[in-house]
């Protein structure tokens, strides 16, 4: 059963901005990766989500229910962290978040307890004096302190240091073990990579993929730069080892795809002084598996 | 209507309330300290050595009662402007600030409908414009009974307030109406504080008489008639439901775009 079912929506902003007759669907359950460069039109589409905006064309349901004229309906059960968190900033956390639990009828404030000590959040200080990766943290507290059945999570690891990505990132595996249904929007494959069954990778409005990530996962070629002593040292590693790509100076690129044997082999007889991967972007990836020409 | 949410916006304005209240108590206790029934008083000769300056600021003609004495001194500018001001501020801090700003995705992103929303935080602006105007109506029988006893026609100040209160719901309708418009809080001040603005200094400007005189009958404050309602006139009693009417409708209104429109949320 689909949770979650966008059906053809269209919203034209003009000058290629919006989305342009969107389809597609997240399972009961299911995590759900929302992937595509800034402005590609995530954020559009979640607006539509949470009824903050009226459908051009198309439709948007969740739980079988409109989203533009049911939106109370599905705000009972749902999760939302937005793309820029915006919090009132007269207020403290603890009184935003204290007003959020009566306002939502949430009458049991443990879980927002138990979220604030898990993301190690003081929020006694006054949202206006909060860095940016406070009032995330801020921002996940309310999104899932009642305990909601579908997250709609609009890219909700900015702002937060590495050590926190990891925790938010565990928060969703343990909430998608408990069944609940996830929609995440990025801009970073290794986010979506590490939580989601299926990504969708939209570009300029439009669905250009909808993959599962274990595919993704096996495709996907490691690009690494590997350093020596000197430029001779790394020109005779350029020579001897598979899938170079280029060498500069005393730096050598390497992409490999499939088996890391050879790789590892040649790296055993070359006096390697260092060796670091190259992390994607989300276009590489993207120009990846969709082709230079596209 | 949202409890939760009433209460917040009341907790996040209720600052600006009591400065307002504040400075106008300063007004209504030093301005009824100034009627002297007895003789013709330094206003009289202020309103005498520059009429057109005094017919402005609708301050001519105070008679010679304590009741048409402040609806001249009080309810010809200073208890249609500062109110204003009050409204103007707190519609747009409860509506199209936050959608500027981006907190409203919070009360929207919960069980509330957008119409729900909307007419708590219009309830909100109601409440608070209701506590200024039943505060100065309060402190002016007050003052009135405590520096001049017996002087005040109860009844028919009673009644100017009445109109007060009901310009000011028509008023902070408009104020409302923009601010549940516009994605910025800055157009919306410039609507709804603009236009009520435009409407006063019409006013002033009808006030001096003349061929602008005309300027009255495209005015929103005209249907707020002090001199009239004091008198009982029939055609200032039939301002006040035409009032009420137009503060409901512009509500209303305000309440239904926000519901309907698109949010840059």
């Amino acid at each position: 059963m689909n949770t979650i079912e966008i059906d053809r929506l269209t919203k034209d902003y003009g000058r290629g901005r919006g989305v342009f007759d969107l389809t597609f669907s997240v399972a009961q359950g299911e995590a759900f990766g929302f992937l595509g460069p800034n402005g590609a039109g995530k954020t559009t589409t979640i607006r539509h989500l949470m009824g903050f905006s009226r459908p051009q064309s198309g439709s948007c349901r969740i739980g079988g229910l409109d989203c533009l004229t049911q939106s109370p309906k599905i705000q009972k059960d749902l999760g939302y962290i937005p793309g820029e968190i915006a919090l009132p900033d007269e207020m403290t956390g603890l009184e935003f978040l204290r007003f959020l639990a009566r306002y939502r009828g949430v009458s049991d404030f443990s879980r927002a307890e138990a979220l604030m000590a898990r993301f190690e959040l003081d929020p006694r200080g006054r949202i206006r004096r909060m860095s940016k990766g406070m009032k995330q943290k801020v921002g996940i507290v309310c999104a899932f302190m009642h305990d909601p059945a579908v997250l709609v999570l609009d890219e909700p690891t900015s702002g937060l240091d590495p050590l926190m990505q990891n925790r938010f990132i565990e928060l969703v595996l343990e909430e998608k073990a408990r069944g609940k249904t996830i929609l995440l929007s990025s801009h970073m494959f290794e986010e979506v990579e590490r939580t989601c069954d299926r990504v969708g990778i939209l570009r300029q409005g439009k669905l250009a993929a909808v993959e599962g990530v274990d595919r993704l996962k096996a495709d996907r070629r490691r690009t690494y730069v590997v350093s020596f002593e000197s430029e001779g040292e790394a020109a005779a590693f350029a020579a001897d080892a598979p899938g170079v790509k280029g060498t500069r100076g005393r730096r050598v690129t390497v992409e490999v795809a499939g088996p890391f044997g050879p790789f590892t082999a040649a790296l055993a007889r070359h006096p390697v002084t260092g060796l670091e991967e190259v992390r994607l972007t989300l276009e590489e990836l993207f120009l990846h598996y969709y082709g230079e020409g596209k | 209507m949202r409890l939760s949410l009433f209460r917040e916006g009341h907790r996040s304005s209720w600052k600006l309330l009591v400065i307002f209240a504040a400075v106008l108590s300063l007004y209504i206790s030093m301005i009824t300290t100034m009627f002297d029934p007895e003789m013709g008083n330094i206003l009289q000769q202020l309103s005498d050595s520059m009429p057109q300056l005094m017919a402005m600021v609708g301050m001519q003609n105070p008679g010679t009662t304590l009741v048409s004495f402040l609806s001249t001194y009080l309810y010809g500018m200073l208890l249609l402007a500062f109110p204003l001001v009050y409204e103007a501020i707190t519609a747009n801090r409860l509506v199209a600030r936050q959608v500027e700003r981006g907190s409203m995705a919070y009360l929207l992103a919960a069980p509330s409908s957008r119409t729900q929303v909307a007419l708590t935080q219009a309830s909100v602006l109601l409440t608070g414009t209701a506590l200024l105007i039943g505060y100065c109506t309060g402190l002016g029988v007050l003052c009135a009974h405590l520096f001049f006893p017996g002087e005040l026609d109860v009844s028919a100040f009673l009644l100017l307030n009445a109109g007060l209160l009901l310009l000011h719901f028509a008023v902070s309708g408009i104020c409302f109406f923009a601010s549940c418009l516009c994605n910025e809080g800055r157009t919306a001040s410039l609507l709804g504080a603009g236009i009520p603005v435009l409407f006063l200094l019409m006013q002033m400007l009808s006030n001096m008489g003349g061929k602008l005189e005309n300027l009255k009958y495209a005015n929103l404050f005209t249907l707020f008639d002090p001199a009239g309602l004091i008198a009982g006139e029939s055609s200032a009693l039939w301002g006040l439901p035409v009032l009420a009417a137009l503060g409901a409708l512009l509500y209303g209104l305000g309440v239904w775009v926000f519901s309907r429109r698109d949010l840059p949320l």
